[in-house]
């Protein structure tokens, strides 16, 4: 047995029972993820974390993430670890702070291993993008699937079962998406609930911080660390935090689910329109209340539109420090506008200056009106259309992707609108800011496919409610770790 | 032709605030170099703003010496543009809603007070500072993040005077509110001025001028004086003013081109999403109001009913450091006019021979209080006081009494009968002076005076002295 294919609360148990060390833990971990073939690494903090793993004495029966190793995003500000975000223009960039989750993690005892790759600066949904090439899907030994981004390389370190949890960030479904092609459980909050002090800004108004576990008991107790305000981040809620692991057991009678139809109807897939019908009647089962309700297809279409012009247009401003004279490597110039240009159009790949295009675009005076301005009005209307849904409803629940993970040869990260609804419509849960998790389904053909919860905002103990009776029905809470999947499959 | 000026001015004042607009770091300006620094004011990348509360509440409470509506919403916006001195390739500032809308500041001009509109006040951050050499630049980032206001006044002045005056009515507002330091030599008030002429009856503008780097209140004037003849020299000789950017150079006393403006910047405003809208409570907002420490107008009109001139009464306010020293000395004394005449007189005379400001003179305001009691109170003659002040300037241990007792310093004797006894014997001793007086010579009540002050010892009070020997005199 390998104590890395334990679900948290086991894995919890074995260091408190003392039967591995901290220590041993990280060395299992730091070997998984030397031996891994899916590019998902930045960067291994091998001595740091042996380092750490060995200084942190005594169990502590009562904190579940104790010596529990991790991997983060490369998006996280490490305090004297380089951080690029995958990105050229980053590269030897070493933090003078920790972000908060890193922080609060560390305080807690969670061992941070190192740093994973993600889509150039998180600007990207395949995992195809960041300056280390693509990042493989464990799932797929031939590399011919993609992973999902833009937290690929924290999706597939889970999915490997390399480490037990990692951290992410979801812009428009940067976790949820590749939980959903990784078979994980991936969630991100309400928008304010973790603090998103040293989260590298990609649009802030639609940034969370997420992470990737394998089960919902992981994903809860780890809500209970990384939730709280932050003095740093004058947007964390004072909402008190809760005890989110509180209600997993809770039966789910009376609790009520609105599908939406529209996003079910767009979906193609006959294996996964068959596993999302039966998941609905497993549920009613239980005691749920489900309908099938219908929001504004003309909004739903509009989604991935709203979604480009708001991201965009906060992208462009958001990476304006990155100018070759505070950040980014200098490459010469005369004036400071040469020494700007110079830096900037070698340290970004072509598909972020085309973002940062759109972005500028969108802004310009003549333009802002009908571009920026129209988005964010539409970003109201469909924030409105959804907290119209949740005021009957407890949860919005649908199928997190159209299908399973894509092929890459069918992948580009230009706009397209094949999917146009069942592929965008996790921004949701950005735009409203509202707690969204998606949870494994089920598995096509060796890969899995997930499904997505969204709940009214702060009330993440209640979706976690929902997402463990869901995980009880489904099954799938141990098959998520790969080892296991095998076996069973 | 005869032209009419229309002058606007936008002010920027730096907050003397213990930390910077969004960062915990310090304040303080006249440190090293790049020794007062948050990861956020460099720019690095995941760092948030956080609002300094009492950035708000200086805000406030200046929009409200400016009569001005308060919005109860605070927004902030991104200013966007890309140049060496912007850390974040941003600046959060207030775009869409400005803390404070539509006030005014009066202003004393020959035709009497008169209404100076100011269209907006809002918040944002400075950039950091650049010093440019030959082929390189250095960046001092200590500035970048400190809390500024900008105050935009409507284009209604129309001379030079006026506008150097509204700016000094912004600055004592600023300076006595405790926002800022005021000064515009250190560059923590910068004014920009935006001049245009037009021929008397003509409704619109001309073309606007904008004159950036005046370095003083007296420049002000001086830099659209010269702003306002180049531009009738030039509409005089059929050369239309170009819209541009000038410099005032003090030396010459000119102002140079910078650069000709094109098209205005797009800065790409929008909101800023790391700072939701703060609501403040009306209790917030009036509780800054009811804090505000006394402002220039309110001391000025209470110094005048104090019995100081309108003059003594501005050259103690000039110095808020003097005008509190004046207050808290003030509490002791019978006259705060007595004390005014100290502080005018010989403290400031001190303060310009020693280089010294009045913090460091060592003098409490209490002692100096004590000296002029024994002006007021001990029979001392004003010369006597400031000879005891002037002993313990020079020797700080030293007490007044103390100072006194050195100088052989005695009152004066104001006893009629006893005065009358010197007056006689100096009329006894000098009869020819007698004759002189009565023969029309003035020199001769001088004399006399003498006399008597060197028999008293100078004991006696000369103004009495001088009076009862006229009487004396002419009795005889």
């Amino acid at each position: 047995m390998n104590f890395l294919d334990l679900p948290l609360m086991d894995l919890h148990k074995a260091l408190v029972a003392k039967k591995i060390t901290p220590l041993a833990l990280v060395k299992e971990a730091i070997k998984r993820a030397k031996e891994n073939k899916d590019n998902a690494f930045e960067l291994i903090n091998e001595e740091g974390a042996k380092a750490f793993a060995t200084s942190l004495g005594e169990p502590e029966v009562d904190n579940p993430l104790w010596g529990v190793p991790y991997f983060s995003k490369d998006n996280f500000s490490t305090k004297g670890l380089e951080t690029t975000a995958s990105s050229n223009i980053l590269a030897g960039y070493i933090p003078v702070f920790d972000a908060t989750v890193i922080a609060k993690l560390k305080e807690r005892k969670a061992v941070l291993l190192g740093k994973t790759t993600l889509d150039e600066l998180a600007m990207g949904g395949t995992g195809t993008t960041g300056h280390k090439g693509k990042t493989y899907n464990p799932y797929d030994s031939k590399h011919e699937h993609m992973i999902g981004g833009s937290s690929c390389g924290s999706a597939a370190a889970v999915a490997a079962s390399v480490v037990p949890f990692a951290l992410g960030s979801d812009t428009g479904d940067s976790v949820r998406k590749p939980a959903s092609y990784a078979g994980l459980v991936g969630m991100k909050p309400t928008w304010g609930r973790i603090s998103r002090y040293g989260l590298f800004p990609f649009a802030p108004s639609l940034d969370h911080v997420g992470y990737f576990t394998r089960d919902v008991y992981g994903s809860a107790v780890l809500l209970d660390v990384l939730a709280g305000r932050d003095l740093h981040d004058s947007t964390s809620s004072t909402e008190p935090v809760e005890k989110y692991e509180a209600d997993l057991e809770k039966p789910v009678k009376g609790l009520k689910v609105a599908v939406l139809k529209e996003i079910v109807d767009s979906i193609t897939d006959c294996e996964l329109r068959a596993h999302f019908d039966k998941s609905v009647e497993a549920l009613k089962k239980q005691g749920v209340v489900v309908d099938y309700v219908s929001f504004d297809r003309q909004l739903l279409e509009s989604c991935y539109a709203t979604y480009i012009v708001i991201s965009c247009a906060e992208a462009t401003s958001n990476n304006a420090n990155l100018d070759g004279i505070k950040f980014g490597p200098y490459r010469g110039g005369k004036t400071y506008q040469e020494v700007m240009y110079n830096a900037r159009t070698q340290g970004f790949s072509e598909l972020i200056k085309r973002r940062f295009v759109i972005g500028s675009y969108c802004l310009m005076r003549e333009n802002q009106e009908e571009l920026f301005l129209r988005a964010q009005r539409n970003r109201a209307k469909i924030v409105d259309e959804v907290n119209k849904i949740l005021k009957d409803y407890d949860f919005i629940y649908v199928p997190a992707a159209p299908g399973p993970a894509p092929l890459f040869v069918s992948a580009s990260d230009k706009l397209s609108d094949e999917y146009l609804i069942a592929d965008n419509h996790l921004c949701l849960g950005n735009f409203a800011g509202l707690p969204s998790i998606t949870l494994p389904l089920c598995y096509e053909k060796g890969l899995p496919i997930g499904v997505n919860f969204m709940g009214r905002a702060f009330e993440e103990k209640k979706l976690f409610q929902i997402s463990a009776a869901f995980e009880r029905l489904s099954g799938l809470a141990e098959a998520s770790a790969l080892a296991a999947k095998e076996a069973k499959l | 032709m005869n032209f009419e000026a229309v002058i606007g001015l936008e002010i920027h004042v730096e907050q003397k605030t213990r930390s910077k607009m969004f960062s915990s770091a310090p304040d303080g300006f006249s440190r090293e170099p790049n020794s007062e620094i948050a990861p956020l004011d460099m720019g690095y990348p995941g760092t948030l703003p956080v609002v300094n509360k009492q950035a708000v509440i200086n805000a406030i409470r200046v929009a409200n010496a400016l009569h001005m509506t308060i919005d109860h919403m605070l927004y902030f916006d991104r200013k966007n543009y890309f140049y060496s001195d912007l850390p974040k390739g941003y600046q959060i500032t207030q775009q869409n809603r400005p803390i404070g809308k539509n006030g005014y500041v009066a202003i004393e001009t020959e035709e009497g007070l008169k209404r100076i509109g100011i269209e907006r006040i809002h918040m944002e951050e400075d950039t950091c500072k650049q010093l440019h050499f030959l082929d390189y630049t250095l960046l001092d980032y200590n500035r970048a993040g400190v809390p500024l206001v900008e105050i935009v006044s409507l284009p209604e002045m129309h001379s030079g005077t006026e506008a150097m005056k509204y700016a000094e009515a912004i600055r004592n507002i600023v300076v006595y509110s405790g926002t800022s330091d005021g000064k515009m030599e250190e560059g923590s008030l910068r004014c920009d001025t935006n001049v245009s002429i037009r021929p008397i009856g003509q409704k619109e503008f001309g073309t606007k001028v904008e004159i950036k780097n005046i370095n003083s209140f007296k420049n002000i004037e001086a830099a659209i004086d010269y702003e306002i003849q180049r531009q009738s020299k030039l509409l005089l000789s059929g050369e239309p003013v170009r819209q541009e950017t000038r410099r005032f150079d003090e030396t010459s006393g000119r102002t140079i081109l910078m650069r000709v403006k094109s098209d205005a910047v797009d800065y790409k405003y929008f909101c800023e999403p790391n700072l939701t809208p703060i609501k403040l409570s009306d209790g917030f907002v009036d509780e800054a109001i009811k804090t505000c420490p006394e402002l220039f107008e309110a001391k000025k009109e209470r110094y005048l009913k104090g019995g100081l001139s309108s003059t003594d009464a501005e050259i103690i306010l000039a110095d808020p450091k003097m005008a509190a020293y004046f207050e808290e000395g003030g509490s002791q004394v019978v006259s705060l006019k007595d004390l005014a005449n100290f502080l005018i007189v010989e403290i400031n005379g001190y303060l310009n021979r020693s280089g010294k400001t009045i913090d460091e003179i060592g003098l409490k305001p209490s002692v100096l209080a004590e000296i002029v009691l024994l002006q007021e109170k001990g029979g001392l003659s004003h010369k006597q006081c400031a000879d005891i002040l002037a002993k313990v300037l020079e020797n700080p241990s030293l007490s007044p009494s103390e100072a006194k007792e050195a100088l052989h310093i005695v009152a004066q004797v104001s006893d009629t009968g006893a005065i009358m006894g010197f007056i006689n014997q100096a009329l006894e001793a000098n009869p020819q002076s007698i004759v002189d007086f009565k023969a029309g010579k003035d020199r001769a009540l001088g004399f006399l005076v003498g006399q008597v002050m060197k028999l008293s010892h100078g004991k006696v009070n000369p103004a009495e002295v001088s009076r009862l020997l006229l009487e004396e005199l002419n009795k005889r």
